[in-house]
């Protein structure tokens, strides 16, 4: 850089600074709307994360109570490593179905079908969210689809609670609700696949199966990390789906979160939402490479 | 791929066969609770379920009729159209020097400006209520419900703009500077048509993003409803037909407007298309 401008007349550089700098102007709104009402909130979060709450006003006066108290509820820690295991449960499970999806998809599905079949799958993803959500209870629910057939079935006389209000509730919907972009980011990748390796594995004498995990899965090893962080990251931030289908005992962080924020203590809840954030940016960080959220929403 | 067919095994038939039944399982999985929403929205049965005892518009009816959906619906409505309008200008005019300017930091922007869309709108909320309602002292209104939602639908725009900025050949570019077009000019004439596809599928995607958000909407829009929070404040009475009505009213509303984002650049570069080539004969 210093080499090259010092061969250019000085006269040439303002103009060129000029334009770099009108170039750059496109950049102040975004920077005046994400900085501040992203950034700047979310600096917020981290100093409140770090003062106290007393008699409802928050006080400037630093100290790490509010993660200590955190810690300190056995409810609140347990709830985390529940939060945990569900994402990391439904994860597995949204893109363990999406692969054999996006397999067949991109081996047996003639080539001018993929398209709209791929759209079919993800115009749900794109519809409401909150009705993808709220759908589950008319099938859940104590009147609801399954209860009703249980019962025209005869395997029971009444209806039965037990199908929602639970984790398993929550891991369904929580597949439900992401498989459609698991699908869709497998499939980007083992659509550039070609086939004939495949076929070059069993010739040698692999099995089918072997063949699959040997030559097909370590070639798409991005796209599949690319699903799992995209999946995992937003399901640590549910509260809608353990709130409507998770009842008392689905309660996830996010939950923990909103009750902290509608009970007007914001230094307790900021110190959780802190906690959240630190982890997804740690493993934004170390899958930075997935960063190119371009590929995904993009498409 | 006809060949592929011919040479496939019995085995790998079989495969193939399973699949298939696998992937429409999938689908019956992916649409079967959608599908039973707008069914029991058109069933007379009053408690939203089977059995399906007749067909009605009753639940429409009563819903058109009801002054919270009213509200609710303009609220939707109005918030969409103000959010739309914000990251659709904020998001176009980012997305220039994202792809063009070839200063330091652009790195670091970009992922200032992708990380809104990753981080879970759970925190956006939280911590702009804590901005609005703590730090400025603000009444929560609609308005910053326009804020929140903004900050989330923006970076969409950018992105979609930015691929299609991305896409197109800089030489187009040149060559009208080379015959004498000056920047406005070559914005107006060259820029802005190659592009107009993209930021209008942006403006109607910031639209429908803005018409299903919920959590952060949920946080920032006070005293007010729109179609989701309304909705789910009806959940907690249990499931009525009255609102699956409302859902799959919303659900057909982002339903035709994502159809349009999809198609309606498509038909816009066709026409242009049409009308060059008419010009040119």
């Amino acid at each position: 850089m210093t080499a090259s401008t010092a061969t250019v007349p000085r006269r040439a550089i303002l103009p060129r600074l000029g334009a770099g700098l009108v170039s750059y102007a496109g950049f102040i709104p975004a920077i005046v709307l994400l900085g501040l009402f992203f950034l700047v909130p979310l600096g917020i979060i981290v100093c409140y994360s770090f003062w106290e709450t007393i008699d409802y006003s928050v006080v400037h006066h630093w100290t790490s109570d509010n993660y200590h108290y955190f810690f300190s509820v056995t409810a609140y820690v347990s709830t985390m490593w529940a939060t945990l295991w569900v994402a990391v449960l439904s994860t597995a499970l949204a893109i363990g179905l999406a692969f054999p999806f996006a397999y067949w998809l991109s081996r047996y599905v003639p080539k001018r079908l993929r398209t709209p079949l791929l759209v079919l799958v993800i115009v749900p993803f794109w519809s409401s969210y909150l009705l993808r959500v709220y759908s589950w209870l008319t099938i859940l629910g104590e009147k609801g689809v399954l209860n009703r057939f249980l019962e025209w079935a005869g395997i029971t006389s009444h209806p039965l609670s037990v199908f929602l209000y639970d984790r398993p509730a929550v891991i369904l919907v929580l597949v439900y609700l992401y498989f459609p972009f698991g699908a869709l980011t497998l499939y980007s990748s083992i659509e550039r696949f070609d086939w004939n390796q495949l076929r070059a594995a069993m010739d040698l004498g692999a099995s089918p199966l072997q063949a699959i995990f040997r030559i097909l899965v370590p070639q798409i090893r991005p796209g599949i990390i690319t699903a799992i962080i995209f999946v995992f990251i937003p399901i640590l931030g549910e509260y809608l789906t353990p709130q409507i289908v998770g009842g008392t005992g689905g309660v996830m962080i996010g939950n923990l979160i909103v009750n902290f924020f509608q009970e007007a203590e914001y230094t307790r809840g900021a110190a959780v939402s802190l906690l959240v954030a630190a982890f997804i940016v740690v493993l934004l960080v170390v899958f930075r490479r997935s960063l190119s959220a371009k590929e995904a929403y993009g498409a | 791929m006809a060949r592929d067919v011919e040479v496939l095994s019995a085995r790998a038939r079989i495969a193939r066969a399973l699949l298939g039944g696998y992937a429409l399982a999938i689908y019956v999985f992916l649409f079967g609770p959608i599908v039973l929403l707008v069914l029991f929205s058109f069933n007379a049965n009053r408690y939203g379920t089977f059995p399906i005892t007749g067909w009605t518009f009753t639940w429409y009816r009563q819903a058109f009729a009801d002054y919270q959906v009213h509200d609710a619906v303009w609220t939707t409505i109005k918030v969409g159209l103000q959010v739309t309008g914000i990251s659709t200008v904020v998001g176009t005019a980012a997305a220039f020097p994202l792809v063009r300017s070839r200063l330091p930091f652009r790195e670091g922007i970009r992922i200032v400006f992708i990380l809104p869309i990753m981080i879970p709108g759970l925190l956006i909320g939280v911590s702009l209520l804590v901005l609005f309602t703590s730090t400025f002292h603000w009444t929560l209104s609609p308005e910053t419900a326009v804020i929140g939602q903004s900050v989330y639908t923006t970076p969409f725009v950018i992105l979609l703009v930015a691929a299609r900025l991305q896409g197109f050949d800089a030489a187009l570019e040149r060559a009208a500077a080379d015959l004498g077009a000056d920047l406005f000019q070559r914005l107006r004439r060259v820029v802005l048509p190659l592009i107009l596809p993209a930021i209008l599928a942006g403006a109607l995607f910031a639209f429908t993003l803005s018409l299903d958000e919920f959590i952060i909407t949920y946080f920032l829009i006070g005293g007010h409803n729109t179609l989701p929070i309304f909705i789910y404040t009806q959940v907690k009475f249990g499931i009525t037909p009255e609102v699956n009505a409302v859902a799959s009213m919303l659900l057909a509303g982002s339903l035709l407007l994502l159809s349009l984002a999809f198609v309606l650049p498509q038909l816009l570069r066709r026409g242009r298309w049409i009308v060059m080539r008419a010009r040119a004969t």
